[in-house]
């Protein structure tokens, strides 16, 4: 199984195939659990949604199309909407963007293909991330990762709504202008 | 309810793409790229790094025995799961026929020469935001019954089933509860629900949490 894609684990997985459910919950539960940790910063609670993300994934794996994404961004997108459902009564923000700039991580459930290409794509988004002014990487790691509106960013950063606003808006079309311009010099 | 023009559009689509624009902004923000090509483009492009952004978060072990439970948790939940649907099915399988039925003798009260061909249903995907993975699924049969179902990260709620015949008058057909992410609901449109026409699920607040477009006839 450690060689098998993505895209045929979620098939496997589609059929009800238990030994493709078992590779691919070790394929990625250091990412969805990772994620869920930071969003909702607390071990139990984020072992829960981590559970039931995989399950929604399970249910929905005959939905899967992969003409709309990876399988990665698929899943993580499931456990980033059901991490910020377990937290609609907030905490206090006092998560440090730089802390996703900085850190370097490795799956060793991976075939090195997709190792190398997944890695690939974070890298480019972190350095990306990180040629942001910080005020930007900020608003949109607080939007953008951790599912906070524009006014709840402007109360975090005790910024005016419009400037929070323009702040998501700046960072993500720099994102995007980063990652293309990338793409397109490769 | 405005619509949006396209600058006003390109001001919100970041936050759009990002599943952060609140309700009300929401729907208008959908209901003008549903109808702007170049719009629906620029949002598709910024969902593309939007989703993406969660990679970003740092990968952590989880604890022991995580992968057994999650394992054993999706087993029980299949079985429960089947069970389930083969009562929906039954159900759903029952109210087709009751439907069938009443559909022919009214057509054959009042043309007792005529022969009722059902046609296929015509299936329409229901999406909260443009591009996303579907929430669910609409079907319309013989143009103006309609059933309506969600099951996939649907808010818990109540919502009103709105039909909008392509250049004619929006109304209520239904409504649908949601629990537990999973709500269905039927209804018949006042007139036939031609390529272009919309199926929308409506919060208490007025604003359009899902909606699909009928394709055109091929």
């Amino acid at each position: 199984m450690w060689s098998v894609s993505d895209d045929a684990l979620v098939a496997g997985l589609a059929a009800g195939d238990q030994d493709a459910a078992s590779a691919f919950v070790r394929r990625f539960q250091r990412r969805v659990y990772g994620l869920a940790r930071t969003i909702v910063g607390d071990d139990r609670a984020a072992e829960d949604v981590a559970q039931e993300a995989f399950l929604r994934a399970w249910r929905h794996a005959a939905a899967y199309d992969p003409r709309r994404g990876s399988v990665v961004s698929w899943l993580l997108t499931i456990t980033r909407n059901l991490s910020i459902d377990a937290v609609r009564v907030r905490r206090p923000a006092s998560f440090d963007p730089a802390v996703l700039v900085e850190t370097d991580h490795e799956s060793t459930e991976r075939g090195p293909h997709k190792l190398a290409e997944l890695n690939d794509d974070t890298a480019r988004l972190r350095a990306a991330l990180a040629r942001l002014p910080e005020d930007q990487s900020r608003a949109i790691v607080l939007a953008g990762l951790l599912g906070y509106t524009a006014r709840e960013v402007s109360e975090i950063e005790d910024i005016p709504l419009g400037t929070a606003k323009t702040r998501i808006r700046t960072a993500l079309q720099r994102l995007r202008a980063a990652l293309v311009s990338e793409e397109r010099a490769e | 309810m405005s619509v949006y023009s396209c600058a006003q559009l390109r001001e919100v689509a970041p936050e759009l793409a990002l599943g952060v624009l609140s309700g009300a902004e929401r729907a208008e923000a959908i209901i003008h790229v549903n109808g702007c090509a170049r719009c629906q483009a620029l949002v598709n492009e910024l969902t593309e790094v939007a989703d993406a952004l969660p990679l970003l978060a740092p990968e952590h072990e989880p604890p022991p025995g995580f992968e057994s439970r999650v394992l054993a948790a999706g087993r029980a939940r299949r079985r429960r799961t089947t069970r389930r649907w083969v009562a929906s099915i039954a159900a759903a399988a029952a109210a087709a026929a009751i439907l069938s039925i009443t559909i022919v003798r009214v057509v054959e009260s009042n043309d007792s020469a005529s022969t009722v061909a059902m046609r296929e249903p015509v299936e329409v995907r229901m999406v909260t935001t443009p591009g996303a993975y579907p929430a669910g699924w609409a079907y319309v049969t013989n143009g103006t019954s309609v059933a309506v179902a969600v099951d996939y990260h649907f808010p818990s709620g109540r919502y009103r089933v709105v039909v909008v015949p392509h250049g004619g008058t929006s109304a209520t057909i239904d409504t649908m509860t949601v629990a537990d992410g999973r709500g269905s609901a039927t209804g018949r449109s006042p007139v036939p629900l031609p390529g272009g026409s919309t199926i929308e699920l409506v919060a208490a607040e007025g604003n359009t949490v899902c909606h699909g477009t009928v394709a055109p006839e091929s």
